[in-house]
This record gives structure tokens, sequence and C-alpha cells, in this order.
């Protein structure tokens, strides 16, 4: 098993939340004799090199044929197999989803989801590669946990604990090389319960992925302005934690900043929730428009699209005023 | 003190599992199964640590070499004479 240390963190940035993954399986099949690796040819991007080398019979390269490596996988699960599967976000959960309806989610085969480059990550490929819808498509589809964690410890933690359960999983994974630190030593971590990172009286943001350390350096910002924000690591988008929603259903700017369509994603999940309640605070949920993104490089996508930290606490400034 | 030489050398043996008789100096990215892409950031990482510094993006890339390393890291202020 990895160390979690101060070298290991920043090494976990380095490498990226797909280098992560690469690290993590290594760890995963020597913790549990019947983990397996699965791509869709991906082996290099998805950090796999080293794992190839060390563990080639745990390995399993089925080709581009995404929909063919999930059946496979719920044969092999049924078989007592523990499959993690990887591949670009949007082609292991759009391209595959009547194999996850029926093969995870109706039939509860423990198979894990690993989907790279979700959000704007691999925007240079196009619209195509871009994985902006996915978590909308999983978190439709019942009895599949949904997991985005936000930096690279807590990809780490996120894969480790991911084996303890013997359910169908998605874990999307956003952001590139030289991510962003949020967790720079260990801390507590359970799936289904979101993280105060930040307390604050005035709002409340819910970020998940790339935007949480987005999130808490437009609190720094605007703690400057003396307005006081409390922010969460949403990295359980399904179950979502519906007592944390409840709990901060007054403040009276609630936020939800993600790497992904502002349809069907973290700022839907919190609003299926605030809907049960006659009362509760203006939502403001910021992702991507009902629309296609276009090709282009991931900052300047970010940028582009209102995700950098200048748009993302305009919009929140804005709305924060007109809602005083 | 440890003179920055031996750091940068010793850096190398610790990240790459390399015993004291390999010739370090000649190495470059991928020559040994253990130089791979975890086993370069985990290098840069060990360095980092070794001269309290922190490398931009493009110098990791760039740092193909043991030689190439010690052009790089003068840009940090640390000298391998």
């Amino acid at each position: 098993m990895n160390e979690i240390n101060s070298k290991n963190i920043r090494l976990w940035s380095m490498l990226g939340t797909s280098g992560v993954f690469g690290v993590a399986a290594i760890d995963l099949v020597e913790s549990d004799n019947d983990i397996i690796v699965m791509t869709s040819d991906l082996t290099y991007f998805s950090g796999l090199e080293r794992f190839l080398k060390l563990y080639p019979t745990k390995y399993l390269n089925v080709g581009i044929a995404e929909q063919n490596m999930v059946g496979v996988a719920a044969g092999l699960s049924s078989e007592h197999f523990k499959p993690y599967l990887t591949s670009y976000s949007t082609f292991i959960t759009a391209r595959c989803t009547d194999q996850i309806r029926v093969n995870m989610g109706y039939m509860k085969q423990n198979i894990k989801l690993v989907g790279l480059g979700g959000g704007l990550a691999v925007g240079i490929l196009g619209p195509t590669h871009m994985g902006v819808e996915d978590i909308s498509i999983v978190r439709s589809i019942p009895n599949i946990i949904i997991l985005s964690p936000a930096d690279g410890l807590e990809t780490y933690k996120c894969l480790m604990e991911s084996r303890k359960i013997n359910l169908p999983m998605y874990i999307r994974l956003t952001g590139q090389q030289n991510n962003p630190i949020v967790y720079n030593e260990d801390y507590d971590f359970e799936i289904g319960k979101n993280i105060t990172l930040l307390d604050g009286n005035d709002i409340v943001i819910y970020s998940t992925g790339t935007m949480v350390s987005r999130a808490l350096e437009v609190a720094k910002k605007m703690a400057q302005e003396n307005i006081s924000v409390k922010v969460i690591d949403v990295h359980t988008i399904k179950p979502i934690e519906i007592a944390s929603i409840v709990e901060n259903k007054n403040y009276k700017l609630i936020v939800s900043i993600e790497e992904h369509s502002v349809i069907g994603g973290l700022g839907s999940a919190i609003s299926d929730i605030l809907s049960q309640y006659t009362s509760h605070g203006k939502l403001l949920k910021l992702g991507f428009d009902d629309r296609f993104i276009h090709a282009g490089s991931y900052h300047h996508l970010l940028e582009e699209y209102g995700l950098d930290i200048k748009n993302i606490e305009y919009n929140i400034m804005k709305n924060y005023r007109e809602s005083n | 003190m440890e003179k920055n030489k031996d750091k940068y050398v010793s850096v190398f043996r610790k990240s790459f599992s390399l015993d004291e008789n390999f010739d370090v100096e000649a190495l470059s990215y991928q020559d040994i199964p253990s130089w791979d892409s975890v086993g370069h950031m985990s290098m840069i990482a060990d360095l980092e640590e070794a001269f309290d510094i922190m490398l931009e993006t493009e110098d990791i890339i760039d740092f193909g070499s043991f030689k190439k390393g010690i052009e790089i890291l003068r840009k940090y202020n640390v000298e391998i004479e």
C-alpha cells in the first residue's frame, strides 16, 4: 500500500487523477486477489504502464469496444471477480448506457467504472471525447454509486474505499496533470459523507471534482470583501448526503459548481432535494449550459465556459448582491 | 552538510531503487524499468523535497536525463557541481 505522506500527495497531484488510478490499481490487486483491471485501449492514459508490466494476468485490454467491456466485466463479476474498467468518461457511460443499466443497475454486478477526462480535460480532442453529460446519465440509473474526487489524494482514497463496497460504482476523474492539491495531509474519508472544508455564514458552495479547489480560491477572494463562504466537497454525488443539503437550505445563496452540464449533475441533485421544501435559498448552478462545447485546451475552455476563478467569483457575487 | 551533487545522486538511487555501483550519471528516461512515467514523477517529488523547490510543469516534462536535470535545477538556484 502507498503511504499517505507529503511526497505522495505531491506525486499524485503531478500524475493527475488518471495517473493516480494507475498507482492505486497496483494497490488494489495486491489487496484483493479477485480484482482485475480492464481497459478499452487506454493503457497509458489510464497510467497503467507499470501495472501492465507487474500484473499482465490481472489485465485485460478489450480494444476500442466499451460496450463489450462492460458485458465481459458482468460475466467476470458473476464469477466472483471484481473488475475495474477504464475509458474516457463519455465512452464508458454514454456509449455503454444499456449495458450499465442492465448489468450494473438492474443486476447489481460489482463493476467499477473509472471515467477518465471527466469535464473538459480532454477538450483538445473535441466534443466527441468530452465528458459533460456522464453524471447525468449514470445518476438516472438506480443502484449505482457515483464518486467524484477533488484531487489526487481523494482519488486514491475513493479507489481504495471502493473495493470495500460490493456494488456497482462510477468513479469520475477530472482535471489534468499537476492538479491543484486540496488535501495536503491525511483526513477521514467516507463514501456518502460530504466534507466541509471551510465554514461560512453568507453563501454555501457545493463543489465536486476539480471545482473544489476553485471553490476554495473563490471563497478566499470573497473573504477579502467580508463575505463569508462555506465550501463543501461533494465527493459522493450518488447517494448524495441529504442531511448536508437540508442543513444548509436556508443560506440566502446556495451554489453548486461542477465540470459538467447543469442538467442532471450535482446542481440537479441538490435541486431535487431543495424542491421538496417550501422555503430555501436561491440555487445558483454553475456548470455548462445546454450546448456542445467546441474543441480547445483545458484552461482556455474553463475560462470560455465560465469555470475559471474569475468568472465563478463574478457570477456568485452578482447573484449574492441580487439576493440581498 | 551533504553536497548538492551527493543529494542529487542519492535521489536518483532512492527513487529508482539503484545500488551504489550503478552509474546514474549516464541515465535517461526509460533506460531502466523503474524510470517509467510513475517513477519519473516520484523522482521529481523526491527532488522537490530534497531541495525544497517546486518544479514547473514544462521542466518536469523536460527532465529527460540525469544531465538535463542538472541544467534544469540551475533555474531553481540549485547548483550541482
